[in-house]
């Protein structure tokens, strides 16, 4: 029966990407913590995010994610930083992607979403929006 | 008040800018490339600030305005910040023998190559998406570049990938490498691109 399933699990795995997914964490460090319906779950490489999760590093945290669309990010410590939207079709390369920062530090070096149309990819702070035109930067939002 | 006067006012409110709002730091991509982050509202107004000046620190509360930094001068905090990026992904294509779903032998040590990548990287995917040439109907083409994809998917398995870090697509004519007219056999558009992240 078990075997079963997991043919069935491995048949809807090749057709797309798992259900949902938006991201994949590469490396988590001290305090380090998604929010996801009121619960904080404890982080793995290949721990896979979804739209609406928070992430959350204590003072000595850090993290690192790579979204489907080859957007990278890096999570300094002290930091909690939403994902509010990822609409991302392989198919078509391209999307939309609000990243929420309340504080903290992210390095961002963007991917897909951000070429395929101009601020398709945007990072909000407590003070502004942001729309991102290409590559590599850091937004620090001190708490 | 004279002038003079007033400059040491000024510097102490952009020092003190600095260390208490948000911030953003634009710097070179990896292959040293322009980019740029437009500031589409600031403090609830719209704004069409454009933030173009590479190797800069820019205040996000009030009125944007940058100033050059030295990259190489970052604090620890920060290097440390853009050292914990993950790696880019990589990419390799693979070719196809005609008629066939069996890939090419120039194409073998690709397959190699991105076997040991998603070895060495934790919590790695890998997405495999299929193309095809102008032969064929467009909606043909769309399924068999998704069998190709699926077909190279299955082989990753068989030797010992998991299942559940991989995916694939196919994009049928989209993205030709050979920019051929309609209904042309290419070899070099006969091909899979695998990814991995």
């Amino acid at each position: 029966m078990r075997r079963a399933i997991l043919t069935l699990l491995g048949a809807l795995l090749i057709a797309q990407p798992a259900f949902g997914e938006i991201a994949r964490i590469k490396r988590s460090m001290g305090n380090a913590t998604v929010q996801r319906d009121g619960a904080s779950l404890t982080l793995q490489p290949g721990f896979l995010l979804l739209t609406g999760d928070t992430l959350v590093t204590g003072k000595d945290g850090q993290i690192s994610l790579t979204f489907a669309d080859d957007s990278r990010f890096s999570i300094g410590p002290d930091s909690h930083i939403s994902v509010d939207r990822f609409e991302y079709n392989a198919r078509s390369q391209t999307g939309e992607f609000v990243t929420r920062i309340n504080h903290g530090s992210l390095a961002i070096v963007s991917g897909q979403i951000a070429r395929s149309k101009q601020d398709a990819m945007k990072v909000r702070t407590p003070t502004s929006l942001l729309g991102v035109r290409g590559t590599r930067f850091i937004v620090e939002v001190p708490q | 008040m004279s002038p003079l006067r007033l400059v040491p006012v000024l510097i102490v409110s952009v020092l003190s800018a600095c260390a208490t709002g948000p911030s953003l730091i634009l710097l070179t991509s990896e292959e040293g490339k322009q980019g740029s982050v437009a500031v589409l509202e600031h403090d609830g107004i719209r704004s069409d600030d454009v933030i173009d000046e590479l190797n800069s620190w820019t205040n996000l509360s009030g009125r944007p305005h940058s100033s050059s930094i030295d990259p190489a001068k970052l604090d620890t905090r920060l290097r440390r910040l853009l050292e914990d990026l993950p790696p880019a992904p990589v990419y390799r294509t693979l070719y196809f023998l005609e008629g066939t779903t069996r890939i090419t032998p120039d194409s073998v040590p690709n397959l190699e190559f991105l076997k040991s990548e998603i070895a060495r990287r934790p919590g790695a995917e890998v997405l495999v998406t299929g193309y095809t040439d102008t032969v064929g109907s467009s909606d043909d083409n769309d399924e068999l570049s998704q069998r190709r994809a699926e077909e190279i998917l299955k082989g990753l398995v068989e030797q010992g990938i998991a299942i559940s870090m991989m995916s694939a697509v196919g994009r049928g004519e989209r993205e030709l490498l050979d920019k051929t007219r309609d209904n042309v056999s290419s070899a070099l558009n006969r091909r899979v691109v695998v990814t991995v992240r």
